[in-house]
């Protein structure tokens, strides 16, 4: 096998998904279609619900895009197909033919309902790969129960460790649990995918939600299965109270103090700022910690004259694992991910704008990103995958789409 | 399912990739010597006979590398005496979380002989990975370069902090810095005077989870065309690849998406939210969007009368009396306990859950069915319990399992087995204390 020929290849040539998921895991693909794989959008004659999601799309009286759906969607192709009719999960089984991966989040048997499970599949095409992303997963007592991201985020354990010990437990922001559970989807399709060439045969991936979000806790878990401990919300204020977030001039700082103490203390010191800060006791990392509102009150009087870009240049530096607390504008200018071309522009004609979206968080050597293709609008692709693809006719096609197959 | 039909077979030569390569069904013909001594299998799985070398630490490095072994790679961790303190500390239940289902060998990075090991270990191996800021692998002469003339095929995937490149390439951040600097922080609060973010280091995992799709990414097409990679993958951008709409909200001028506590623009639901329960610092979370779900939760509450009551019955008007139907749910469900009141609104239809603490995990009855808790033997701590991966296959990808390794256990069988230094070497570099 030559090194000259693939050398310009994407890194998932050829490997060809067929993406049914909606918003629990839209992502999923996104991130594959980003590192080279076809995916193929297989919506609902009309557009699948989560087009709907966010300020609502094109359709919507704003007329403005739908984020949500428009960045989880890029570079993947489109066709509309009702697999619900007798026709149309004749034409879905041709196309699982082909495939070398489903991604899809129905409610745990209704594939099954459709005549259409695993078992099905795996009789067209030993090697497909079907990856089914639910809130609960496919078994246990509460497979059956009706999910959504703040409900994942709830049961999975992400909320009672977040917001102040004021507040009600608090939601991550932007629909995190879809993204963790999306990703943890896309490294196993990737695994099975390298199974598949030991094996020479597909897999059925069962991915949960609640367990995606349990799955990615931190000290969490680990300190009450070790100490017994049950974490509890404090605010901006880390478990091991060595990191917190102080106000400054012009915005909010995350300050960590775990280590380096002398060293901030005489940059305090320096500007008159250190109070008490120079004693003996506050050396000892555990005094520190028992009496952190101390310090941070003492550390807030400094960082308040001080602007947030000032201190973030400053600490690092010294290698102070500090940081701003950013807006998404200030995303958007950052100086690091500009440098990087970390930003795609994705051109919407339609609705004669473009918009600026992260591109993906790594580069290969072998594989410079190209340019990003915007999400597919219903249905766009229908004629390239039906016809090129699976060999109909148009007029087969202008048929299926009268009967509202297609 | 399926059994392994490729025994984890080891390669000597020039080139020490290949074994994996060919195991994976890349090449039929399995020829050179095998290394003496039987294979010390820590895991067979789909990984198995793939061998990572792996120099990350705390958390988003070790995590990556924890999906790899969890999944059959034999990882390598290269520690030393000096680094094993803190999160690194072998004994420690935060290390055994993160580094199960690997090896430890030592070395003394500062001692020239340790290097040259390292680039004998890289030139048997499939990965080298690493969250060092960028300084550091260059610093020990471990440049992709390097690490290329010693294994043409290796896959090297970096995971600093900023990337390797940009002005900021130096700066150091763990999880919760990122969680700041990508907006998650700012987003992930009530208001915008008091930023409150996640109560734990999300962020680490999404960088590992990241690192480990990179990796396999890398591996799918070097199984393919036989090509390495070197990975340059940014924890930052990370992080900022799940803040898309609203960076792209941003980009069209729209107003600046906001911190909004547990209401989202983005969603359709009312009610939705947090509400208290019976006892103390309970709550449960209910979020009805369909017109079924919130016929449903009148249903569940008994308060069928609300379906009809023009204050409520469409979606924008239950939005405009927000406040109102808010405190009604609040007074229903502070009667109950959350499991009660969870239990009656998901039989009947709504989706809501039980806001669950670390213990609450560990009793929950739905995955303890799913066994997403399982038990594991450390010669030291005794029997621990772990979350498994959330990535389930049709079979147990736990059977034979390890527990974390202790400090440099793994030394005799990685310089001696796998390497093939003979015993008066191991002996040499471990009395010279490169080997530690």
């Amino acid at each position: 096998m030559g090194i000259e020929g693939p050398e310009k290849e994407s890194l998932l040539h050829g490997i060809r998904i067929l993406d049914l998921a909606n918003e629990k895991a839209c992502f999923c693909s996104k991130v594959l279609a980003d590192l080279g794989a076809m995916v193929i959008k297989v919506e609902k004659p009309g557009g699948d619900s989560s087009r709907r999601m966010g300020p609502l799309a094109g359709n919507g009286p704003s007329g403005e895009p739908d984020l949500f759906f428009l960045y989880n969607n890029t570079n993947k192709l489109g066709i509309t197909l009702d697999i619900e009719s007798e026709e149309g999960r004749t034409l879905f089984v041709r196309l699982v033919e082909k495939a070398d991966v489903v991604v899809e989040t129905f409610p745990p048997g209704y594939l099954k309902t459709l005549g259409c499970p695993y078992e099905v599949m795996s009789e067209v095409n030993p090697g497909v790969i079907l990856a089914s992303v639910t809130g609960f997963g496919q078994t246990g007592p509460k497979s059956g129960y009706k999910s959504c991201d703040l409900v994942a985020s709830a049961l999975g354990g992400q909320m009672h460790v977040s917001g102040a010990p004021s507040t009600t437990p608090l939601r991550a922001y932007g629909e995190q649990s879809f993204y963790a559970a999306s990703l943890f989807t896309a490294v196993g399709i990737l695994l099975a995918l390298i199974k598949r060439r030991r094996a020479g045969k597909g897999e059925h991936i069962d991915i949960s939600s609640q367990e995606a979000v349990a799955g990615t806790l931190d000290h969490v878990l680990v300190r009450y299965l070790y100490d017994g401990i049950i974490p509890k919300r404090q605010g901006n204020l880390a478990w091991n109270r060595s990191s917190f977030i102080l106000p400054c001039k012009d915005g909010h700082i995350h300050i960590s103090i775990a280590a380096q103490w002398e060293t901030l203390v005489e940059w305090v010191a320096a500007e008159g700022m250190a109070e008490d800060l120079p004693d003996e006791k506050w050396k000892d990392e555990n005094c520190r910690n028992q009496n952190v509102d101390h310090i941070m009150d003492v550390l807030q009087r400094w960082t308040l004259a001080h602007t947030v870009g000032e201190l973030f240049e400053i600490a690092q530096a010294m290698r102070f694992p500090w940081a701003p607390v950013s807006r998404p504008q200030d995303v958007l200018s950052s100086p690091q991910l500009l440098a990087r071309e970390f930003f795609c522009e994705v051109d919407h004609p339609e609705q004669g704008n473009s918009l600026l979206g992260p591109g993906m968080p790594y580069r290969f050597d072998s594989f410079p990103s190209g340019p990003v293709r915007r999400a597919p609008l219903p249905g766009e692709d229908n004629k390239r995958i039906y016809c090129d693809d699976l060999g109909l006719s148009e007029k087969e096609i202008e048929r299926l789409s009268r009967l509202g197959i297609i | 399912m399926t059994i392994w039909v490729f025994p984890r077979k080891r390669l000597r030569g020039s080139h020490g990739w290949g074994s994996f390569d060919k195991a994976a069904g890349n090449d039929s013909e399995i020829s050179g010597k095998y290394l003496g001594g039987k294979a010390h299998s820590m895991i067979e799985g789909i990984l198995s006979g793939l061998k990572v070398l792996d120099f990350t630490w705390v958390l988003a490095g070790p995590y990556a590398t924890r999906i790899l072994a969890d999944f059959g790679a034999e990882v390598i961790k290269v520690q030393s005496l000096k680094t094993a303190k803190g999160a690194e500390s072998n004994l420690n239940g935060y290390f055994n979380t993160w580094n199960r289902n690997k090896r430890s060998i030592t070395l003394d990075m500062s001692r020239p002989e340790a290097k040259d090991l390292l680039l004998r270990l890289a030139g048997i191996s499939d990965v080298v990975i690493e969250n060092f800021a960028p300084r550091v692998m260059a610093n020990w002469g471990l440049t992709y370069e390097k690490l290329k003339e010693a294994n043409e095929k290796i896959i090297l995937v970096s995971m600093s902090a900023m990337g390797q490149t940009g002005p900021w390439k130096d700066y150091v951040a763990f999880g919760p810095a990122l969680q700041a600097l990508s907006g998650l922080t700012y987003l992930s609060s009530f208001d915008d005077d008091q930023p409150l973010g996640l109560g734990y280091a999300y962020g680490d995992h999404v960088i590992g989870l990241y690192g480990a799709l990179a990796t396999l990414a890398a591996l799918e097409m070097r199984l393919r065309t036989g090509r390495g990679q070197c990975i340059d993958l940014s924890g930052y951008e990370a992080l900022c690849t799940l803040m898309g709409p609203a960076i792209g909200g941003v980009s069209l001028n729209q107003t600046p998406a906001h911190p909004q506590g547990n209401r989202s623009d983005h969603i359709d639901a009312c009610p939705r939210g947090c509400y208290p329960c019976r006892g103390t610092d309970r709550w449960c979370v209910i979020s009805a969007s369909a017109e079924d779900e919130w016929q449903a939760l009148c249903r569940a509450m008994d308060r069928a009368d609300l379906s009809n009551d023009d204050r409520f019955r469409t979606l924008s008007v239950r939005r405009s009396n927000e406040e109102m139907l808010d405190e009604l749910i609040g007074r229903w469900t502070a009667e109950r306990t959350a499991e009660e009141a969870v239990t009656l609104l998901q039989e009947a239809g709504v989706p809501a859950g039980v806001v669950q603490n670390a213990e609450d995990l560990a009793r929950d009855p739905h995955l303890s069915a799913r066994q997403f808790f399982i038990p594991l033997e450390h010669p030291v701590l005794g029997r621990t319990l772990n979350d498994r991966s959330p990535i389930r296959f049709g079979e147990d990808e736990t059977v034979n399992w390890k527990a974390a390794p202790q400090l440099g256990e793994d030394n005799r069988y990685v310089f001696r087995e796998l390497l093939g230094l003979t015993e008066e070497e191991f002996l040499h570099y471990s009395e010279k204390g490169v080997i530690s």
